[in-house]
């Protein structure tokens, strides 16, 4: 049997990696339009920051021939054939299969693409953007960037510039950062306490409207509320959209069983796929890397046993990044509030039918993993919760453990 | 395979166990090495709630959510032992493991084994180095209540699950008179500090 991967990412390596792990010794192809072995995303700003790339392979540089994987690397895959039991990619050329491992990831979603053509303006995705980034910096002696975009991404990729030693203006549209992993209250407090933490220029309730050239270079950017910023970079972290069109024709991403099957013979996992919630049963695509874990890892032990199936997503994600002030967040924020605040520490879980429908903890980790066990297993709390998460010393769990009330 | 068991009650919250941590993970190997020094990585933490006190540290458990969450490829299970470790050189300190960790034994610092100077993930390694020379862990060794015992997973578990039934059924509680003793003298002290709150 013959193994195709479109798409060279985590969720493709993990599936890759247990097929072989698992025994299975036929023919595997891995497809990506990036010459580099499998990467971790969640590290590569740390390579922009300043640290050593060998570090953003994270299950070795070796992994093509550590794991006897022929790799097709330079060209994206743009079209499967389901039917034909075969792919194309962007120079024609083509790869048959047995079975399909379609994990092509997200692409960067650009409000004007045609800026990407103008010298300083950069995409914040892909290895490639970092080492562009990274050497346009070094190139232009760059000390200023702005960043468009604040949320997940657009966050991570200023504290690594600004880690970097520039100083950076972080734009955003929201009333807040982070807008989509916290809640009105939350979001608010991250963002005054990040401005105060790092120093960082960020302007909110505007937009990057229009870019300024200088002899085919950046030189400033002028925002929505007509004030202009000098810079010599732009970063763009606007959004991303699945790159399911080389499977579906559109960027809705790819549906896909508990068996992550999207057609008899293709499977789906990662950042492209829908799956559904493993609380709410929403399908919706849960990129992150647990379950993009999780998803390979199904898929893998489905190939070759014929059993398993996925038992959903949890939409956990976490922003700590250069800086010693974590953001973490899961599930969806409604129902009925419960909120605890002291210095730079802040909780809030949300309870629907006394279970924790959603939280979010700011400032400090601790306690976290308490939310999320008690989260992703469906336990009554409301008798409890106001407690543990009112505890100056981080240790209302292990109060109530013991049998005492919350000091 | 062997770990690492708390027995809560029959510890002193002396703190034993956090300095003979420190001194085991500082580089220069000593108590004067380890103290004052910003670096000094502590994998175990005498939480003291009342009169009640426990060290609390990684169970090194199995499966693992931090070991699944890890994306950086720095967390992994030691194969002989079973020990869930952190690689230091991959770690970006992105609280993923942290995040999921329902014993918060996951700490962030810029400690002696960081490559690039600032803060990785660090937790108790199971003290590998020592245990495979035929070693104890140094907190278990300095110990000096029992409270820590350092034992093959499967038997303990489940002696200490007849014993538990035992002390339901019983009300045996099998700690030794003196630490009884003590515990009772902290409980006044803690009721004593209360009343005079009051």
């Amino acid at each position: 049997m013959k193994i195709v991967t479109a798409g060279t990412g985590m969720a493709a390596a993990e599936f890759v990696e247990q097929l072989r792990l698992g025994g299975f010794d036929g023919e595997i192809v891995m497809v990506g339009d990036e010459d580099y072995p499998p990467y971790s995303p969640c590290v590569i700003p740390f390579y922009l920051a300043g640290e050593p790339l060998d570090t953003v392979f994270w299950k070795g540089k070796d992994f093509y021939e550590k794991y006897r994987v022929t790799a097709r690397l330079g060209e994206p895959v743009v079209q499967v054939d389901p039917d034909r039991h075969m792919i194309r990619t962007a120079d024609g050329k083509t790869e048959d299969y047995d079975r399909l491992f379609f994990a092509t990831g997200s692409n960067s979603w650009y409000p004007r693409p045609e800026w990407l053509g103008t010298e300083g303006v950069f995409g914040f995705k892909t290895l490639s953007d970092m080492v562009a980034i990274d050497r346009y910096i070094k190139e232009e002696q760059a000390t200023a960037a702005v960043v468009f975009g604040g949320g997940f991404i657009g966050v991570d990729a200023a504290l690594s510039l600004q880690a970097r030693g520039l100083r950076v203006s972080l734009v955003h549209r929201n009333t807040r950062l982070l807008s989509q992993m916290t809640d009105e209250d939350g979001g608010q407090f991250a963002t005054s306490r990040l401005a105060k933490k790092t120093g960082m220029d960020i302007r909110l309730r505007t937009k990057v409207e229009e870019i300024i050239q200088a002899d085919g270079r950046l030189s400033a950017v002028r925002l929505t509320d007509g004030q202009e910023i000098a810079t010599p970079l732009l970063i763009l972290a606007v959004g991303v959209t699945p790159n399911s069109a080389p499977l579906r024709g559109d960027d809705k991403g790819i549906c896909s069983n508990e068996q992550m099957l999207a057609d008899p013979c293709i499977y789906t996992a990662g950042d492209v796929a829908i799956t559904r919630h493993a609380v709410d049963g929403a399908p919706s695509v849960y990129a992150n890397y647990p379950n993009a874990m999780r998803q390979a890892r199904v898929a893998a032990r489905h190939l070759l046993h014929g059993d398993g199936s996925y038992s959903g997503s949890i939409n956990t994600t976490v922003l700590r990044k250069h800086i010693d002030f974590p953001v973490i967040s899961a599930g969806s924020f409604n129902g009925e509030p419960v909120t605890w605040q002291q210095g730079d520490v802040w909780r809030r879980v949300y309870l629907v039918d006394g279970m924790i429908n959603g939280y979010i903890t700011i400032g400090d980790t601790r306690l976290s993993g308490y939310l999320y066990q008690h989260y992703v297993d469906r336990t009554r709390v409301d008798g409890t919760i106001r407690k543990i998460i009112s505890s100056p010393r981080h240790d209302g769990q292990y109060r109530e453990m013991l049998g005492f009330a919350a000091a | 395979m062997k770990r690492i068991f708390v027995d809560y009650k029959k510890c002193l919250a002396c703190k034993a166990c956090e300095t003979a941590c420190a001194v085991r993970h500082h580089p220069s190997g000593t108590l004067i090495g380890a103290l004052g020094d910003r670096k000094t990585e502590i994998d175990v933490r005498v939480l003291s709630i009342e009169h009640e006190s426990f060290p609390l540290a990684c169970r090194h458990c199995d499966p693992a959510d931090c070991l699944s969450a890890c994306p950086s490829g720095a967390l992994g299970r030691d194969a002989e032992t079973g020990a869930v470790l952190i690689d230091p050189t991959r770690c970006k300190a992105c609280a993923m493991c942290a995040m999921v960790c329902t014993f918060d034994a996951i700490s962030f610092k810029a400690t002696h084994r960081s490559p690039f100077g600032r803060e990785v993930a660090h937790k108790c390694d199971l003290c590998l180095l020592r245990t495979k020379d035929g070693g104890i862990p140094a907190c278990v060794e300095a110990c000096h209540s029992g409270a820590l015992v350092y034992a093959e997973y499967d038997a303990t578990r489940s002696k200490r699950a007849t014993k538990s039934l035992r002390t339901y059924l019983l009300g045996e509680e099998g700690v030794p008179p003196l630490v009884e003793l003590y515990r009772e003298l902290r409980r006044k002290e803690f009721a004593r500090r209360r009343g005079s709150e009051e």
